[in-house]
């Protein structure tokens, strides 16, 4: 199971079969108790020291493989990405790839230098000014005096920091200081560039900035090897990507093709099984209206699983009313599983001038959507029922769980857009 | 941390090729002192910048700035010479006049303990540095020596003072102080070595070396002279401290070294034990790292 893509886009002038960073059946293994690993840090601490073997091939009491059997390399110019859920050895490799720890078994050889994105501003002192803070920092990452003073300019002139270099770290920002902890870490000009989900630092402009950094470097020939749960980030710089699952490596290729991969597995492995049509049994606190069922539904009114990015759909909501209602307002809420906890969709009735006048009875709201927008995922709705101006709660339904697929890929969209094209040509006269 | 270091040549670059692997480092010894000199080489020029660091950022939020540095070994030997003076204790005759005697060698002392602390204090606060970066860890070590040296400096105006005040005289001898200092440093920075991985896994040694200090002071010539005979007098010649400070107080005032032969003995056992305590320090901080990294 090795990586083999090579770069389509490597600068011509590199030999282009180098292997720069070649991992040979990398295992490590982790305790989860404090207490236990601690006894066995001294222990093998013990071991080492007298030059004995620590039989790390072998698991103890308590512990657990965090990587197993890893193998996989990367070539000059080349970008990997690391897919996985959280838990799956991400971190564990990169640690080791950096020469923090060591294996347990197997072997990872490095060529040429490596840094790491991963600690912004680690080593930064509050109440130094931000210009001793690059020089230490930079210095931490390896640079001497010369190189810093060569490029302090650009470090500050990138973190746009102007001025306040001159001033106690401990004034600025959150931002400014992850700014400047950024700058720090990408002018040190490695060879193998370690990025941990770092990218989320300042505001746009910035992110904007330090990608076009990230692009410049690549074009010099830097390799990456980044984290990220993003497939946005993971796409725009990775060629070649492997998928770790639980200390396993499970697949390498095609970031595209390893991402989707990811996706969908996890959408299967979502604990929620995702059921085209849920009923909901009668609740001991009864209120006066109820959701009894919901469902999601293509044009034609049948059940849909899964609904299909780009097609009609809708979204029923059954309900039972026991008294008059004048002024009832639905909201649906869609959140995406994979992704952190932003809605992706709030939709309120009543936003859109519907309120429903409801009799006793059984009805139904159907929220029709003539495009389905939502890109491929698992989705996690919620429903819930209001009354009056003051948003009186009459009902809510939590986690009704459905998967949208794709007809074509659309891993690189966010979401679905209706469209056409045409060619226009001047109409000769 | 075990890097073994190949260059590998191509076309357009020379870059140099890291292995790590399970084995342990000592299995080739040859290949590790060539690391470890490499790496202390390389890291001279981050010691120096975490030792400006590190000293700029103390007395930067301070009033009393370098007061400070000045105020324990004062405040210690005015409590004993007044205690002696009253005659609450008795504690001998020294060489020199009582209150100097007290400042001159508590500076020793202090500066000892500072080298013991260092390496634990260093590994403390660079925990998030060394779990996140791979860089020496001798840089880390140079840097507290450069703010032990910047300290002892700074007493050393106390002292000079103080030679004068008690228009004390100084002995030709004194150019060779600083040799034995250094020894003084360099036993306390292996004790330090040994301690400061281990107090990564388990805070209880940071505390025990606060207890342990307090009471190894009074076992060592620094408020009252080398006792001779009985059992307290063995005790005191069998701690190893009390060769290096007497030595060093010796040299810098009387000149007349009282016990070369085991000066001798304890700066070969402080040389070969500050080496193996490198090489130990060396190889357990990925273990330790691998134990502690948030």
């Amino acid at each position: 199971m090795r990586s083999d893509v090579r770069s389509r886009e490597m600068a011509p002038e590199y030999q282009q079969d180098e292997v720069i960073l070649s991992v040979e059946q990398v295992s490590k293994k982790f305790c989860r108790s404090l207490k236990r690993s601690l006894y066995y840090g001294v222990r093998d601490i013990g071991k080492e020291l007298i030059g004995g073997k620590r039989k790390s091939d072998t698991l103890r009491k308590g512990e657990f493989w965090a990587l197993q059997d890893v193998s996989f390399h990367m070539r000059r110019g080349e970008s990997l990405a690391l897919i996985g859920a959280n838990g799956a050895g991400k971190t564990t490799l990169f640690r080791i790839i950096s020469g923090l720890i060591k294996p347990d078994t197997g072997s990872v050889k490095v060529k040429g230098k490596v840094a790491p994105l991963i600690a912004l501003g680690a080593g930064f002192s509050p109440i130094l000014m931000g210009r001793e803070n690059v020089y230490v920092n930079m210095a931490i990452l390896g640079l001497s005096k010369k190189e810093i003073d060569e490029r302090f300019q650009d470090v500050v002139d990138f973190a746009e920091i102007g001025d306040a270099i001159d001033a106690p770290v401990q004034t600025y920002s959150s931002g400014m200081a992850a700014r400047l902890g950024f700058a720090c870490a990408v002018h040190t000009e490695p060879d193998i560039l370690l990025i941990d989900e770092v990218l989320a630092v300042g505001d746009m402009k910035f992110r904007a900035k330090c990608y076009r950094r990230l692009a410049e470097l690549r074009k010099k020939g830097t390799s990456f090897v980044v984290v990220s749960h993003s497939p946005i980030t993971a796409l725009s710089i990775c060629n070649s990507a492997i998928y770790l699952s639980k200390g396993r490596l499970i697949m390498t290729g095609d970031t595209e093709a390893i991402m989707n991969q990811y996706e969908e597995d996890l959408s299967l492995n979502g604990v929620e099984k995702a059921v085209g049509e849920v009923f909901i049994p009668d609740k001991e606190e009864a209120s006066d209206l109820l959701i009894k069922h919901i469902s999601f539904k293509d044009a034609k009114g049948s059940t849909l699983e899964p609904s299909v990015s780009g097609k009609p759909a809708y979204i029923s909501i059954g309900c039972k009313a026991y008294e008059n209602f004048s002024d009832v307002s639905l909201t649906v809420n869609i959140r995406e599983l994979s992704w952190e906890n932003n809605n992706t969709l709030v939709l309120e009735s009543a936003r859109d001038n519907m309120v429903f006048q409801i009799t006793p009875g059984e009805f139904e709201v159907q929220l029709r959507m003539p495009y389905l927008g939502l890109r491929p995922g698992t989705y996690s709705l919620k429903v819930y029922l209001t009354s009056g101006p003051y948003f009186h709660m009459l009902d809510v339904v939590e986690g009704f769980i459905f998967q949208v697929k794709a007809d074509k890929n659309m891993s690189q969209c966010l979401f679905y857009q209706p469209r056409s094209w045409e060619i226009v040509q001047p109409q000769r006269v | 941390m075990s890097p073994q270091v190949s260059l590998t040549k191509d076309k357009n670059h020379v870059l140099p090729e890291v292995v790590y692997t399970a084995e342990s480092s000592l299995r080739r010894p040859i290949r590790l002192l060539r690391q470890m000199g490499r790496d202390l080489w390389a890291s001279r020029a981050l010691a120096w910048r975490l030792t400006v660091r590190d000293i700029s950022a103390q007395y930067r939020q301070s009033l009393l700035g370098l007061i400070w540095a000045f105020l324990p070994p004062i405040v210690m030997a005015a409590g004993f010479t007044l205690a002696r003076d009253a005659q609450v204790i008795n504690l001998g005759s020294t060489s020199l006049p009582y209150p100097a005697y007290v400042m001159f060698s508590m500076t020793l002392w202090q500066t000892f303990v500072e080298a013991l602390n260092g390496p634990i204090q260093a590994l403390t606060h660079a925990k998030g540095l060394i779990s996140r970066i791979n860089f020496p860890g001798e840089a880390l070590i140079l840097a507290q020596w450069g703010g032990i040296l910047f300290n002892f400096a700074i007493k050393l105006l106390l002292i000079v003072g103080l030679f004068l005040w008690f228009r004390m005289p100084v002995s030709w001898t004194a150019v060779l102080a600083p040799g034995a200092l250094i020894l003084l440093v360099a036993l306390g920075t292996c004790l330090g070595l040994l301690l400061a991985p281990l107090n990564m896994l388990y805070q209880d040694v940071a505390r025990g070396v606060i207890i342990i200090t307090g009471f190894w002071v009074f076992l060592t010539p620094v408020v009252y002279a080398v006792p001779s005979g009985g059992t307290f007098g063995t005790i005191v010649q069998l701690n190893p401290v009390t060769p290096l400070l007497v030595t060093t107080r010796e040299l810098a005032t009387t000149g007349v070294v009282s016990d070369p032969q085991r000066f001798w003995m304890v700066s070969i056992m402080t040389i070969v034990g500050l080496l193996l305590a490198w090489v130990m320090y060396r190889i357990a901080l990925p273990f330790v790292i691998e134990r502690v990294s948030a």
